[in-house]
């Protein structure tokens, strides 16, 4: 499948110290005032910079980084054009991805490029050919470039692009995608919603638009876009680490949720997490342009205010959808809770992305996340070939064969961790989660795997059915529903890439592994209820107190789930039915755009309150405008 | 009856069969990146590809790793049409320069014909529908009365030669038709999968087949108003396409991944595997039939083969590493 995403795998090759990923971790400033969060913002994005350029050798030609990071530092434009000139010279490959540096590199130099480097730029794009891709970033990135680069030459004719469009052409064709994609953002919500590394492909062309673009009403939408996508991170992430669900992960970061581009924003932003390696290699490309930006400190707050439990329901939806499916795009009912100690998130299960979708979690708070499995949850391990036709326009013989080849070594292996299934339905009220599964015969894999971190602590199954755990100063008591067993989760290492694309080996890591509950049956679920330490004298007590919660369940001829949850809800949940909480059905048509504390909008209201407190800032898209206020 | 104009240069590919040097032109789109994935930073040559004299392959037009079909305007060979991720890519020049005509709101086209009738007309196959330029592709507007709204997953476009506007689809959820260049379509076959692939064949108008995903192969005698399963053609696992050989109105051959090559010589009433001499378990991703009646068979990123016996011995003919997506023949041009 050709046309797959890859994950940003621009690994920074250079090792020199990197002072925030390998220091200690970082202490939110005490002093929030908008001045110091400013100065601690650029301090983090110049430290970035500064990794770069010290990373130069003076024995080896740049980078196309570090010729970007010299621009930005206005430092040996003679050499840095030359350069350019050089990395020109030879064939272009990477698509979308060639075009958003290149339109750093357009405007960064614009004023300091020889010309004949602006030449020679100007001239791939004219000689290399772009795919624009298959996904909703890949069209973000190839159009906010394309706009930004046709306004940087306004007047040129079609034979001076690669597509044969003119310079006007491209630039209504590129606006006419940008504002399509931004007005679903912010009427049915965001297709590749809370993307763990996928985030960068939004947050830099947005960046970029805010930076460069002379329309000032684009300029103005990519900032209030990157507004948006910001005081998201903030609301949903613990102490910096963003957790599911995600419409978009990976099988690093869907254990270890820290190691992630989005952390990197996570830091640059609120700067209470440390960075990840190499700051997520591409997270140059945003920290080139950053002091074109910075998060209002109403955003620092509530990204590293997590002393008040908070629920949030958003509204998204899935990528989208080819053929085999009665909807183009499925409403994504999104639920997330938040604690000082840990964070259940969940959407209501369903694929809506095929391979990289991760539909429900706890995670709890780690001092120190760097390394750290901080999650528990279970999954359908599904693979089909006619769900990858819903979405991709390939034949169903060779993906799932192939896929491994192209960068995803789980997709087709049943205990796997990674991935959404049809036939998971998911129910989260507060911190507890209901999973069931009702998985048909026929289906590859008839089991549900739990992950279970090799992070837990004092992990006891208990004669009354519950598993019962500690991560951090979490408990956490998790019920399978059926029978299972227990299997040492291995690990992939990706060998030396040869002609059929990606290979792996799986390896059982050294010390301490996790381990996938595993339950061979179709019919199945899993429940599972978090609370804080704090709450309970002891584990003991806490153990006690889930063995007297009201629980009946049955797994013919449906799963059907009747519980009382620690927080005293009576919870009624059956696969295929609406769930029931205290007597009420939950009415998704209700589900709003965003609701919560700190976010909330109509569903197609095109307007986002952002909140904290008494300050508010409002993303009018319908006006193009944002206001700040603050309630008496 | 006026004769169509497409039968004129078929009858000179027919007759050229019996010279030394090929009366034709032969292309293919073919990938030649393995596995290659969006944003890869791996650069080969892919594309379009024209048969030298010497039997090698010539890269022309732009580079890409997902050009899916290539169409060329019959009244100047120069006027190119290819599908590809993009969308629809047009040249003017013999593939010199290029323009993507379509804008955001269509994409990944599937396959492009256009109407030897009706030179102007070119009808696009789209993962969400179909559109169709009466300009040469200057201007692109989408024809979808009568498709269904889920359902028009469009893998495959085809025009009847005999009369203009007259165009058959392959969709999600079956065969249509139209008679008035996509003003209107209707459903004339009802599948439960896509439809991989339909050939009109070029000894009789009134034949098509049609290759599936989960069908099996369809076979219509009436210009594709009705349709019967090709009894005998595995119907358990996808087929990717099907290709009649222009010298013999008895052979038919289909490439599958999970079957490989299947042949026929006898108009469909019997089908024979045609693996052997490939390699093993062969995930055959294209076959064709060029004017000579040379058979290729496209093994999935391992390389062109082709057989000068319909596909009883095979030998490897160039392409290494290579995924061909579209085999297209015309008349050789004028020197």
């Amino acid at each position: 499948m050709k046309k797959l995403i890859i994950p940003f795998l621009l690994l920074a090759a250079l090792v020199s110290a990197q002072p925030s990923y390998t220091g200690p971790m970082p202490v939110p400033p005490a002093d929030t005032r908008p001045d110091t969060l400013r100065r601690a913002y650029h301090a983090r994005v110049d430290e970035t910079l500064d990794w770069y350029l010290h990373a130069i050798d003076p024995a080896k030609p740049l980078t196309r980084e570090q010729a970007l990071v010299k621009l930005v530092r206005g430092q040996d434009a003679a050499a840095v054009s030359q350069r350019i000139i050089e990395l020109l010279s030879v064939p272009q490959s990477g698509d979308m991805f060639w075009m958003f540096p290149w339109t750093a590199i357009a405007f960064t130099g614009r004023d300091q490029l020889s010309p004949e480097a602006r030449a020679a730029i100007r001239e791939a794009w004219r000689t290399y050919f772009p795919m624009r891709g298959d996904t909703e970033n890949h069209w973000v990135m190839y159009y906010a470039s394309l706009f930004l680069m046709t306004e940087l030459y306004p007047d040129d004719p079609g034979e001076t692009w690669f597509n044969g469009k003119s310079s006007a052409e491209n630039h209504v064709e590129a606006k006419g995608f940008l504002l399509h994609w931004m007005d679903l953002a912010t009427t049915i919500g965001q297709g590749e919603f809370n993307a763990t590394h996928y985030i960068g492909e939004y947050a830099i062309p947005m960046l970029y638009l805010a930076a460069w673009a002379e329309d000032p009403a684009m300029r103005q939408r990519g900032r209030m876009m990157l507004d948006l996508l910001m005081a998201e991170l903030a609301d949903n992430t613990l102490h910096g680490v963003l957790r599911g669900p995600n419409a978009r992960t990976d099988d690093t970061s869907v254990l270890e949720r820290w190691n992630a581009l989005a952390t990197y924003f996570s830091w640059t932003m609120y700067g209470h997490t440390p960075p990840p390696s190499g700051y997520g290699g591409w997270g140059i490309y945003f920290a080139i342009a950053a002091h074109h930006y910075e998060p209002p400190p109403l955003f620092h707050l509530i990204a590293t205010d997590r002393e008040f439990d908070r629920e949030q329901r958003d509204h998204k939806r899935s990528r989208r959808r080819w053929r085999y499916s009665d909807v183009e795009m499925m409403p994504v009912y999104k639920t997330g809770y938040i604690r000082r100690d840990y964070a259940v998130g969940s959407y209501q299960g369903g694929v809506t992305d095929p391979i990289q979708a991760h539909v429900w979690d706890v995670t709890w708070r780690e001092d120190d996340p760097r390394g750290v499995h901080n999650t528990m949850f279970s999954v359908h391990p599904h693979a089909s070939a006619r769900v990858l036709q819903m979405y991709f326009t390939e034949y169903p013989d060779w993906m799932i064969d192939l896929l491994a080849s192209q960068g995803k070594p789980s997709y087709g292996v049943p205990d796997k961790i990674l991935g959404c299934s049809p036939y998971e339905q998911v129910f989260q009220d507060l911190d507890t989660v209901i999973a069931l599964y009702a998985i048909p015969p026929g289906e590859n894999f008839q089991r549900v795997n739990g992950f279970f971190s090799r992070n837990l602590r004092d992990v006891t199954e208990d004669a009354s059915g519950w598993i019962f755990a500690r991560g951090g100063n979490a408990y956490l008591a998790y019920r399978p529903l059926a029978p299972y067993t227990w299997d040492e989760l291995l690990g992939y290492r990706q060998l030396p890439r040869g002609n059929s694309g990606y290979a792996w080996e799986r390896f059982r890591p050294e010390g301490p592994v996790d381990r996938i509950l595993v339950s061979p049956h179709a019919n199945n679920g899993t429940i599972v209820q978090a609370a804080s330490a704090d709450e309970f004298e002891s584990f003991e007590a806490f153990q006690s107190a889930m063995r007297a919660l009201p629980l009946e369940f049955t797994l013919e001829p449906r799963p059907t789930v009747k519980l009382t949850t620690l927080r005293g809800k009576k919870v009624a949940f059956t696969y295929g039915e609406t769930p029931v909480v205290n007597g009420q059905p939950v009415d998704y048509s209700r589900w709003k755009l965003f609701e919560g504390p700190h976010l909330n909008a109509g569903l197609g209201s095109r307007k986002i309150t952002i909140s904290h407190g008494r300050q508010h800032r409002v993303l009018d898209f319908n006006t193009v405008t944002t206001s700040d206020y603050v309630t008496p | 009856m006026k004769l169509p104009r497409l039968l004129l240069p078929l009858f000179g590919l027919l007759a050229a069969v019996a010279t030394a040097t090929p009366a034709y032109d032969f292309y293919i789109c073919a990938n030649i990146n393995r596995n290659y994935v969006i944003g890869s930073k791996i650069v080969t040559t892919n594309g379009i590809f024209q048969r030298t004299d010497e039997g090698g392959w010539r890269h022309f037009g732009y580079n890409d790793t997902s050009i899916t079909a290539v169409a060329f305007d019959p009244r100047d060979r120069n006027v190119i049409y290819t599908t590809a991720l993009n969308g629809l890519w047009r040249s003017l020049d013999g593939g010199a320069t290029w323009r993507i005509c379509n804008s955001w709101d269509m994409t990944e086209g599937r396959e492009v014909a256009v109407d030897p009738n009706a030179p102007d007309h070119v009808y696009v196959a789209f993962t969400d529908g179909i559109a169709v330029s009466t300009d040469r592709a200057q201007t692109l507007v989408r024809r979808e009365h009568g498709l269904p709204e889920r359902g028009k997953f469009t893998q495959t476009i085809k025009v009847d030669r005999t009369r203009a506007g007259r165009v058959l689809a392959g969709c999600e959820v079956g065969i249509f038709l139209t008679e008035d260049g996509a003003e209107s379509w209707r459903r004339v076959h009802a599948t439960t999968d896509t439809v991989n692939d339909l050939q009109q064949s070029p000894h009789d108008p009134n034949i098509w087949v049609a290759a599936t995903q989960s069908a099996g192969a369809l076979i219509s005698r009436d210009g594709g108003l009705t349709w019967t399963p090709l009894a005998g053609v595995p119907t358990e696992r996808a087929l990717y396409n099907v290709t009649f050989d222009v010298t013999n109105p008895d052979r038919l051959a289909i490439g599958s991944w999970a079957h490989g090559v299947l042949t026929t010589e006898d108009g469909g009433k019997t089908w024979t595997s045609r693996n052997a001499g490939l390699p093993e378990n062969p995930r055959v991703w294209r076959v064709g039939v060029d004017p000579a009646g040379r058979l290729y068979a496209s093994v999935f990123q391992e390389t062109l083969f082709h057989s000068d016996d319909f596909g009883r011995t095979w030998h490897p003919n160039d392409l290494a590493g290579s995924l061909v997506n579209y085999f297209f023949t015309l008349p050789k041009a004028a020197n």
